[in-house]
């Protein structure tokens, strides 16, 4: 008998991401160095000195070191890594509020290093937006005012633009408190008002800084379903950093991981927490259980002569769900992808994947 | 071994170095070696008339003279038309203001006053305004306050209009600022006595000349804070907005500006505060109100000079707790409105100008004077104020014999021989130390900045009255701070303390310094005493706010984390509390220094000679040359002294940049 | 209509309206306004209200006062600001600038006050030594008068920084063992010398004459050496102090006017112009107001209704 158990698990939601055309960000070899003279120092073999010793020969901070990516529209692209990594730099030098040293950065097809104030400003206000780590919200307005302010800024009609911040607050849920101001309301609910306010102006391109680092843990959980559901919601695209990995893996489609100011590796959370690219990647991810991260497609097997009718799973699917089906079931199970069997994962593979997770 | 060495070295902490090879101890080495010039070239090296310019005062008087014939030329040229315009104009500003309160009636006038503040400050500050005016009437002062009202309002209002702008851009660009700070340094140390005479020339006489002078000293705080205001504002909301795309006007308006707010108002404060202390002065050149009362009181009736250094006072104190509760209940931030309440404010306030309209109504109806002119305490405060003054001048009374020894004592074996010493000095012993002295302490510019201040000094043939009122200021500074620290430390640690100490130390801050020298010219007469005493007394409230604000503002982590080990309070104190707030202090040492010279004329004018009576006497006997020279010694040594106490911070900001 | 905040403003500025249509008319007009200038000692009050109870009661005049100080107070005429000063106590580069050079302050005449600078000692002590009556009795006596501050030597009171003063020079040019010790403005020589007096001590001070002061505390000159021809008075001049060594002069005060006041043929003009009394006049006038703290006003008008005839002449009657 056969039984078909792709529907048994609900299917991983199909990926929003759209490849097909151009990626809607892109940075080429971008660098960011602070300090006096730092333009002299790209392209000097000083720039491939370690942070520290440049610091010390220069008086200069490689912030950010020649970083390049791409994010594609509606991906959820990740930065991660340590304090002082470069993080908060890469984000800002995307839209500019910090000058980067050198590289490019294209954002819709548009060359925002080569862009007129205006056109900065433009793109700011419409493409854009940005949600940071301590709210930045105006104690002087009421939070309305302040989710309206970007649309104020934009020169929206008052009426319009109260109108429009009314209903992004019910999308975060704070359409009662929208004449209370910032001080009277909690952490969590402030940065829901920095949520709305960024949502407000329907951009783009949503850029993320460590938003949630400064609230508890349960609201930090309560606020990345928030992201995942308004993401699922609106298809926005984000880059969104945070110093805190289980963070990225539940948001990042594409996680990048920082040290030092470059990327040392960039790839999907499988690809991280199954083959980390050195042992600073490896750090972070020891703690992460893998079968919570990785798929069946990362431990199947080639599928040998007469496995292929045993039971079936999504390629997508993970390891943690899929252990109850492989455990049930006397035969291999068969890892399906658009409806072809691509591999098989068994007992043993299962087995061996745990057991590299204990090591 | 070799292998060895390092480990050792590791481990073994480096031995404190002994004091007396530290820094400290060079310095003191260096004092030593000036104390032994002194014993050996006593008043042998005098400066060399051969580095004096001595034609420079006299270039000065003739370019004074010449400013006065073309200024009244039958048909003076476009520039002096301008000043003269721009003079009429604050003239009539003023003028415009006091006929307009005049025209209130006083009843209008009183209930304007109040009920402004009740409605934008509450009740409490509305009822310091009326116990206020109630003190102007008692003390038969009426008139005269309302004409130092006025002349204040308005020379506040230019200042804010001058000051907010700058403040902004000094806010926001660290050229400008940088450029800006030694101007406003200059603005508030040179003594207005120098420049008294120009303005005269430029404005004639009058309130709009006032407006001129008081402007010069109350723009440099308004530029100030209202510049720190700015770049305190969190650097977060500024980028949320630039990264929504606002431009660097609506970042300004809809975001530095209201996030200022506080820091705003608290310049609008001490504009006030600053502009009132410039009244007397004022009153030199026909500022008119309290000013006049208190010049002129002075020399022929003390008592009278005494109630209208009070009126201002109490005028500085009840403008100053109105200006900070209308700054508190009107911040959006802190209380947050409704409609509802909205609506009913405005209701609030249209009664409120009703009922203005209603009392300048009865006023007419009942024929109520422009000014009050009905009962007054006057007589009889002035007898009271008499007699205590007579008690302090009577020599037979028991306090005169302890305070007359104290002040002989000091002036005998401290002020006298501390000058003697400043003044005999070789005097390359003195420059090279002093710079040597900024340069252990603070840096080699600095150093190169006190040498080149110094060598000012004598070029301009200052050299001997600089270096006596130097003696002066330092003996000023030192119990300044003796007093200062102390009790700043105590308001920062006791509530109760500091509730008590503020209606003294705003008194002290307002209260004409001419005034309340009177008692120690009594109490203590010895020439020198009367003047280090008001420069103690002016310039000891700024070091004890700065030093409590400093020590309150350390961070209650680190106190709980002391405390958390046990710490007592004393120690929480020295460990904890001082040297975190060091910068703060060291702030305090500096602001004292600027606010001792500051008064450095004041003693002049008390006996202390030296720099502060040449530039009295530079005013007062048209020695114009005298007096811009004399002052520009004060600012010489002002920027001198800021270097060597202020070199430190700087430097080690730079280190964190 | 909407409730407005600016409401407050408004009601005010209608009041302002109102008030100012009412109150234009009212104003003395016979003589017009004159303003003289109070000097900030009690001598110069005293004439300044005499004359001004004079103006308002006998012409018309409305007077104000300004107070500016004295040397301010020549560009305040030179503007007509001020129209009239009644004691000047000799501002030669003044005189220079605005009277010969500009001609925009003219001369009044003198006050009939005789103005005497000096050195002075306490009655009970030229008593005690009457060679102190010339300056040279002072000449290795000055230790009698040693202070805290004048160290070894005598201790001498210098006076205001506003006033004429050579000490420094005179001093030096003497030979005394005297040390110049500047205790600042009037009111605190005044409080130091008078202490010292209180307590029957010894104090050499600079000093002058008329002071109502003078009618509380007896103080006698000291003779400095007459005064021979090219003997000059302003120390700051420099040079060879000899040239200094002589007595100050005796100064006629003196009053001025602004060219446009002169000029403006009011009434008042000739009253400044004939305005003139006695020491013994302006003493008793100064110590009513200053000793015996009566409103200035007031005393003026006692003084007034005792010396009509003085009054008349000035009112060319
Ligand atoms: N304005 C600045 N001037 C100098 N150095 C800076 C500045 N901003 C950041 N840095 C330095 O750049 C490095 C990266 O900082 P940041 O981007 O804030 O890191 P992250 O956000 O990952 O914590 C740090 O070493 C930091 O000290
Ligand atoms: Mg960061």
């Amino acid at each position: 008998m056969v039984r078909v158990t792709t529907l048994a698990l609900p299917a991983p939601p199909a990926s929003r991401v759209d490849r097909s055309g151009e990626p809607l960000i892109r940075a080429a070899g971008v660098w960011k160095i602070f300090g006096r003279h730092a333009d002299r120092i790209i392209g000097t073999s000083d720039a491939e000195l370690p942070r520290a010793e440049l610091r010390a020969k220069t008086g200069c901070v490689a912030a950010v070191r020649d970083v390049s990516f791409d994010v594609w529209p509606g991906e959820v692209f990740v930065v991660m890594g340590l304090s002082g990594s470069g993080k908060s730099t890469l984000v800002r030098t995307l839209i500019r509020l910090i000058e980067p040293s050198a590289g490019q950065v294209d954002i819709a097809g548009k060359d925002v290093t080569a862009a007129s104030q205006a056109e900065l400003r433009e793109l700011r206000r419409h493409t854009s937006s940005m949600v940071f780590q301590h709210f930045g919200l105006l104690a002087h307005r009421r939070v309305i005012d302040n989710v309206a302010f970007g649309l104020e800024i934009q020169g929206v009609s008052k009426a319009e633009r109260l109108a429009r911040a009314e209903k992004v607050l019910q999308l975060v849920g704070l359409e009662d408190s929208a004449n209370s101001f910032p001080d009277q309301l909690s952490g969590g609910m402030q940065q829901r008002v920095g949520l709305a306010r960024a949502f407000a102006v329907d951009p783009k391109v949503m850029l993320y800084d460590e938003p949630f680092s400064a609230l508890d843990p349960l609201i930090r959980r309560d606020m990345q379903d928030e992201v995942i559901r308004l993401q699922h919601e609106t298809g926005k695209t984000m880059v969104f950093i945070t110093h805190d990995l289980p963070e990225a893996l539940r948001l990042g489609d594409r996680i990048a991981i920082m040290r030092d100011g470059a990327i040392v590796q960039l790839g999907t959370p499988e690809e991280l927490v199954g083959s980390p690219a050195d042992e600073y990647v490896e750090n972070f991810v020891r703690d992460i259980p893998r079968s919570h991260v990785l798929t069946i497609r990362w431990i199947m097997r080639d599928a040998r002569p007469g496995e292929e009718d045993g039971p079936r799973l999504d390629v997508r699917t993970n390891v943690r769900k899929a252990i109850p089906v492989i455990a049930e079931s006397e035969r291999p199970v068969c890892a399906v992808e658009d409806g072809r069997v691509v591999g098989v994962v068994d007992r043993e593979t299962v087995l061996t994947a745990i057991a590299g997770e204990s090591a | 071994m070799a292998v060895a060495q390092p480990a050792a070295r590791a481990v073994a902490a480096p031995a404190p170095r002994p004091w007396w090879r530290g820094r400290a101890g060079l310095v003191v080495a260096v004092v030593l070696g000036i104390v032994i010039s002194y014993f050996g070239w006593r008043n042998d090296v005098p400066w060399p008339a051969s580095l004096t310019w001595n034609s420079l005062a006299a270039h000065l008087d003739s370019f004074q003279t010449w400013l006065s014939d073309h200024r009244n030329l039958p048909h003076p040229s476009i520039v002096f038309r301008a000043f003269n315009g721009l003079a009429s104009f604050l003239d009539d500003i003023v003028g415009w203001l006091t006929s307009f309160f005049f025209k209130l009636t006083w009843i209008g006038t009183t209930v304007l006053g109040v009920l402004v503040v009740l409605r934008y400050g509450g009740r409490r500050a509305a009822l310091g305004v009326a116990a206020a005016f109630a003190a102007f009437a008692a003390m038969g002062l009426w008139e005269p306050s309302v004409r130092t009202f006025a002349l204040t309002f308005a020379s506040v209002a230019l200042a804010l209009a001058i000051g907010l702008p700058l403040g902004v851009l000094a806010g926001r660009s660290d050229r400008f600022a940088r450029a800006i700070t030694p101007v406003l340094d200059a603005m508030q140390i040179i003594p207005a006595f120098a420049y008294l005479m120009p303005i005269v020339i430029l404005f004639s006489v009058g309130p709009g000349a006032a407006v001129a002078t008081t402007l010069i000293y109350a723009i440099p705080p308004a530029i100030r804070i209202t510049a720190l205001g700015i770049r305190g504002v969190q650097p977060n909301t500024v980028e949320a907005a630039t990264a929504l795309g606002a431009t660097r006007l609506q970042t300004l308006f809809k975001v530095q500006l209201p996030l200022a707010r506080r820091m705003l108002l608290l310049s609008v404060n001490q504009t006030i505060l600053f502009a009132l202390s410039m009244v007397v002065i004022a009153g030199l050149i026909g500022g008119q109100g309290l000013g006049d009362v208190v010049t002129s009181g002075l020399y022929s009736n003390p008592a009278l000079a005494l109630l209208a250094g009070v009126a201002i006072v109490i005028m500085a104190i009840a403008l100053d707790r109105a200006t900070e509760a209308m700054a508190i209940r009107t911040d959006p931030a802190h209380r947050h409105l409704t409609e509802g309440k909205k609506r009913r404010l405005r209701l609030y306030t249209l009664a409120c100008a009703a009922a203005v309209g209603l009392a300048v109504g009865l006023g007419y109806a009942f024929g109520a004077g422009s000014v009050w002119t009905g009962w007054t305490g006057q007589s009889w405060l002035l007898r009271q104020v008499q007699s205590v003054l007579d008690y302090v001048q009577n020599p037979s009374t028991f306090v005169f014999h302890i305070t007359n020894p104290i002040g002989n004592f000091i002036v005998q074996y401290g002020l006298e021989p501390l000058r003697t010493f400043f003044v005999a000095t070789p005097w390359p012993a003195m420059v090279f130390g002093l710079a040597l002295i900024a340069f252990l302490v603070s840096g080699l510019r600095p150093a190169l900045i006190v040498a080149a201040m110094l060598a000012v000094v004598g070029v301009a043939n200052e050299w001997t009255p600089a270096m006596d009122t130097l003696s002066q200021v330092l003996v000023a500074t030192v119990l300044t701070l003796a007093v200062g620290i102390p009790l700043g430390i105590w308001a920062a640690e006791s509530e109760r303390a500091r509730r008590g100490m503020r209606p003294v130390l705003d008194v002290l801050q307002t209260l004409p310094q001419l005034v309340y020298i009177i008692p120690f010219i009594y109490l203590m007469p010895v020439s020198i005493v009367p003047g280090v005493m008001a420069s103690v007394l002016y310039a000891s409230p700024v070091v004890i706010r700065l030093v409590e604000a400093g020590i309150r503002e350390v961070s209650p982590n680190s106190v709980e984390a002391a405390g958390a080990f046990g710490a007592t309070r004393a120690q929480v104190l020295l460990k904890v509390k001082i040297p975190l707030a060091r910068e703060a202090i060291m702030l305090g040492v500096n602001q004292g220094l600027i606010m001792v010279l500051a008064v450095v004329v004041i003693g002049g004018l008390v006996g202390s000679g030296a720099l502060g009576y040449d530039v009295a006497q530079g005013l007062q006997r048209s020695l114009f040359g005298q007096g811009v020279l004399a002052s520009l010694a004060i600012l010489a040594l002002g920027i001198a002294l800021d270097r060597v106490t202020q070199g430190r911070r700087r430097r080690r900001l730079g280190d964190l940049a | 209509m909407k409730v407005r905040a600016g409401g407050l403003v408004a009601a005010a500025a209608v009041v302002v309206v109102l008030v100012t249509v009412g109150s234009a008319a009212a104003r003395s007009s016979a003589c017009g306004t004159v303003t003289i200038n109070e000097q900030a000692w009690a001598g110069s009050t005293a004439n300044t209200y005499v004359v001004k109870n004079v103006l308002e009661k006998n012409l018309g005049c409305h007077v104000n006062i300004t107070k500016v100080a004295e040397v301010p107070v020549y560009q305040a005429m030179a503007d007509g600001k001020t129209d009239a000063i009644l004691e000047d106590w000799g501002h030669q580069p003044q005189w220079d600038q605005y009277v010969t050079k500009q001609k925009t302050v003219v001369r009044a005449g003198a006050n009939g006050v005789k103005g005497v600078i000096g050195w002075y000692i306490p009655t009970y002590l030229m008593k005690q030594h009457p060679e102190f009556k010339t300056w040279k009795g002072l000449k290795g006596k000055e230790t009698l008068f040693k202070s805290p501050e004048s160290g070894s030597q005598g201790m001498f009171l210098g006076g205001d920084p506003s006033y004429q003063q050579k000490d420094q020079t005179l001093i030096k040019a003497l030979g005394l063992n005297l040390k110049f010790v500047s205790v600042g403005a009037e009111p605190a020589q005044v409080a130091r010398w008078t202490q010292l007096y209180k307590q029957k001590k010894p104090v050499l001070f600079y000093w002058y004459d008329p002071q109502y002061l003078n009618a509380t505390y007896q103080v006698s000159r000291i003779q400095l050496p007459k005064r021979f021809k090219g003997c000059l008075d302003d120390e700051k001049l420099g040079g060879d102090p000899k040239k200094y060594a002589c007595e100050y002069p005796s100064y006629t005060l003196l009053k001025f006017m602004s060219k446009k006041f002169a000029s403006s043929g009011s009434p008042a003009v000739g009253v400044v112009k004939r305005f003139s009394w006695s020491n013994a006049d302006q003493n008793a006038v100064a110590k009513m107001i200053a000793g015996d703290h009566m409103n200035p006003d007031q005393a003026a008008q006692k003084w007034i209704s005792a010396n009509k005839a003085k009054v008349n002449k000035w009112l060319g009657k």
